[in-house]
């Protein structure tokens, strides 16, 4: 074949690594003495989480009554807070399952920590239906159970499809994370130092030896589970989508729904992915194995999202006009005019202006630029599912009806206190398990090419 | 490279193409005297949009394959710009549509739009000079589109330069989301509003979904066919295959997941101004085609395409791309005909005859331009610069 020229491309991994040397550069997160930042910033996850529970707890002795939510707003921030969180966990999903399958080996370096963040996430989501069901210690009657009085939960509610879906992904989830952890375990455990830790990272490593026979049967797994969770990706997000679309609210009743939920989630968990992997590739000098590839692929992917979100907009916007419903014109009307219009200008800056920037190389490439905009996303994101939510019932069709909703500051204690329990297990999970996934890296060695197919 | 000819016996299909093209218009041209103007041109908006509709799709995967690269777009390059090569023929072929637009689209008339304050809302852009000027716009964007990426493509082989690599990458980012925006408005205009008082703001990604599906399922049948023979058959790799396979999987569950969810919104919603677009498809004469369409084009080839094993068998991959072309032709059909007035008092055989002869006709036109490309370049893009790594696959 005739000479040609190759295009430059960044590498997924620098050079000048061996087997040997990725282990000890992850496995040293672990080993080596805890680092002073990690004390601090635990300490402040540890006291968001106490203003969780804090919250929680007059929550429970008073009642949903210290919250904003009322008629006609009905659904407030825990709704809000529900979507957000769950839509922050695709990326995940996405990273170990899709991209698994679609062969792209730079996700190796970041699903490790993207699956943590999935659970996370996904526990925090959980959270929320839980304690606005009003009565908490009744939630699992949410579960269709035979019981003595003959009481099944309505099958025809997204809402009861919420259930199902929401405790199936989390269940994947997990196992997909810890079976990918197994081998990086053991790996711990060989090199851990004190006795105890030798048995706890031993019991979780259940016996794994490094075998032939483990290899394939993990590889196996890998794969059957990457499988079961590429539909999760599409389905959790379009079953939360259903709890809107399903009914026939101007602003919640619309058939593009479904597929603009799912990149918006993408678009949310590429933020929180963003957020998270650009300080820890610092604090822990993370540059060989977080490269400035991983950070152009990210930024692509979350402007790739974003813009699948700005069509999303812009086809909810265009048929409320071209349906010629006087009610659906008017729920874009009163998002651009009324009472919550700077929420509404705000999230156009934040989804779709600031995402722009990504369409320029160097953006991308900058760690703090990247940062940035990933924050503006991660407050557009629940800026959106804000106005969904508030803007579609505050002024529903007879205005002697309409109300305006804030949160109090209950509300916005649980919030930030959420936010205070992702960090708080991520805070254990950076120092505890190993963040990225040592026997995946070591794939993207030079000498194991040409053996490590997953056909 | 002047080794990398197509073989004869696909060059022989030029031919035929002619002759299809020819005997199509005869047909066509005779029936038009025989079938109320509604049915003539809706057969006509069928048959011309199902190979439209292949190109855009195979358009969508070409830009696509520039963004992200991989073995399987570079082993179907060629394939891919020889059949979006036919867009600007196919352009031509719009012209039929446009004089029918008063047989097809209600809002197009005058007398209608004053009795009808929905319609009268909607006049601002759901009106004649208008419609017009949308069509030559898409069209426009989408043949510059065809050009540039082609010209580019051209200018590769000569001179394998590593700047036209991401220079076919910075036309294909916005390039794609053009072609995404412009199909969108294009579904609108020329079936969204056959019914002008429904609407569905999925519409485009359902459009989308199908392009893509049926744009696959060509490349993978054109790949089978190319890579069977010589001289491509050396640089057979089955793993390419696997991969249009699991592509094709992926995009009948996804036209699955965006005609559902559109129907279970609209279904449990239940509001007067949406349901008029599923009465037709669930109640009465449509219903067998809807269950039909539901099957063909979703429970049959999900179950088959499960397997791995026939995903890399030349014979049964090439059958279920055939049969997946088929169903989106029923696809379109599905969503043009039971949104029509159209009166009792026709020929069903001749309704069938011109459907067929449309997309005869329009078919020929198509394979006539698509083998004449095929014939003007090597059939593997021989300096883009990961060939090379593609072909070092099993």
């Amino acid at each position: 074949m005739d000479r040609v020229e190759k295009p430059n491309v960044a590498p997924v991994l620098a050079p000048g690594h061996s087997v040997g040397s990725i282990t000890d550069k992850i496995a040293s997160v672990i080993l080596q003495k805890t680092p002073r930042w990690w004390y601090f910033g635990f300490g402040i996850a540890f006291l968001l989480f106490m203003l969780l529970q804090l919250a929680l707890f007059v929550l429970f002795v008073k009642g949903v009554g210290v919250w904003g939510i009322n008629i006609p707003v009905g659904w407030g921030f825990a709704i809000i807070n529900f979507v957000w969180w769950i839509g922050i966990g695709h990326a995940g999903t996405l990273i170990s399952a899709i991209l698994l399958l679609l062969r792209q080996d730079w996700r190796t370096s970041i699903n490790r920590f993207a699956e943590a963040m999935t659970i996370f996430a996904v526990a925090c989501a959980g959270l929320f239906p839980l304690i606005h069901v009003g009565r908490p210690w009744l939630a699992y009657w949410l579960f269709p159970y035979p019981n003595t009085m003959g009481l099944w939960p309505q099958f025809r509610s997204p809402l009861m499809w919420d259930v199902f879906a929401v405790s199936t992904y989390a269940t994947i989830s997990l196992l997909f994370w810890y079976l990918g952890l197994i081998p990086d375990l053991a790996t711990m455990r060989d090199r851990a130092k004190s006795k105890v830790a030798k048995i706890i990272y031993g019991v979780f490593a259940m016996g794994w030896r490094g075998s032939v026979k483990h290899w394939h049967e993990h590889e196996v797994a890998s794969l059957l589970l990457a499988g079961l969770a590429t539909p999760l990706v599409l389905s959790v997000h379009s079953v939360v989508s259903f709890d809107f679309s399903i009914g026939i609210i101007p602003g919640w009743h619309t058939t593009i729904f479904p597929p603009y939920f799912v990149a918006g989630a993408i678009f949310a968990g590429f933020a929180m992915v963003i957020t998270l992997a650009v300080p820890l590739r610092k604090l822990f000098g993370m540059y060989d194995l977080i490269t400035e590839r991983h950070l152009d692929n990210m930024g692509k992917i979350m402007l790739a999202t974003g813009l699948i979100v700005a069509y999303g907009y812009a086809m909810e916007a265009f048929t409320a006009w071209y349906s010629g419903n006087i009610y659906e014109w008017f729920m874009v009307y009163n998002r651009a005019t009324g009472p919550y219009r700077w929420h509404w200008y705000a999230l156009f800056l934040c989804n779709i202006a600031a995402v722009q920037l990504l369409w320029i190389k160097k953006v991308r490439l900058n760690p703090i630029y990247l940062w940035i905009i990933a924050m503006f996303v991660n407050v557009g994101m629940w800026l959106e599912r804000f106005i969904i939510v508030v803007t579609s019932l505050h002024r529903d069709f007879l205005p002697s009806s309409w109300g305006y909703y804030k949160g109090t500051i209950w509300d916005w204690a649980t919030y930030i206190g959420s936010i205070g329990l992702f960090l708080f297990l991520f805070f254990l999970f950076v120092r505890f398990v190993p963040m990225i996934a040592i026997f995946e890296v070591k794939t993207l060695l030079p000498e194991a090419k040409g053996r490590s197919g997953n056909e | 490279m002047d080794y990398l000819k197509v073989p004869e016996e696909v060059k022989g299909i030029k031919k035929y193409a002619l002759a299809a093209a020819a005997g199509g218009f005869l047909v066509m041209g005779a029936l038009y005297f025989f079938l109320p103007g509604t049915v003539f041109f809706a057969s006509y908006l069928v048959g011309y949009l199902f190979w439209l509709t292949i190109a855009l799709g195979i358009l969508g995967w070409l830009t696509l394959h520039h963004m992200t690269g991989g073995g399987w777009g570079i082993m179907v390059r060629r394939i891919s710009e020889a059949a979006v090569y036919t867009i600007p023929f196919l352009a031509v072929f719009i012209i039929p549509v446009l004089f029918g637009i008063h047989h097809l689209y209600h809002w197009s008339e005058a007398e209608a739009v004053a009795h009808d304050p929905i319609l009268a809302h909607k006049a601002p852009y759901l009106n004649v000079p208008f419609f017009i000027l949308r069509t030559v716009f898409y069209f426009a964007v989408w043949i510059f589109l065809v050009f540039r990426l082609l010209k580019l493509s051209l200018e590769q082989d000569k001179t394998g330069d590593a700047v036209i690599y991401n220079k076919l990458y910075r036309v294909s980012a916005p390039g794609f989301l053009l072609l995404f925006l412009t199909a969108t408005f294009a579904s609108f205009d020329w079936l969204m509003s056959l019914d002008p008082h429904w609407f569905s703001s999925i519409y485009g990604v359902w459009f989308a979904s199908g392009a893509a599906l049926s744009g696959m399922s060509f490349l993978a049948l054109w790949a089978i066919i190319l890579y069977s023979r010589e001289p491509l058959s050396e640089y057979k790799r089955l793993v390419y295959f696997h991969d249009y396979g699991k592509l094709m999987f992926a995009f009948v569950m996804f036209w699955a997941y965006i005609s559902f969810s559109q129907f279970l919104i609209i279904w449990s919603g239940n509001l007067p101004e949406e349901i008029i677009f599923y009465i037709p498809r669930i109640r009465g004469k449509w219903l067998p085609l809807s269950v039909f369409l539901l099957i063909g084009h979703f429970v049959l080839p999900f179950l088959l395409l499960l397997s791995a094993r026939i995903k890399k068998d030349f014979g049964k991959l090439s059958k279920i791309a055939i049969w997946l072309l088929f169903m989106h032709w029923i696809d379109i059909f599905w969503n043009v005909f039971p949104s029509l007035k159209i009166g009792e008092s026709y020929s069903i055989l001749f309704a069938i005859l011109a459907n067929v002869a449309v997309t005869v006709m329009v078919g020929g036109v198509f394979f006539y331009f698509f083998i004449s490309r095929l014939e003007k370049m090597p059939l593997l893009p021989v300096k883009e610069p990961f060939l090379r790594e593609a072909l070092e696959s099993e």
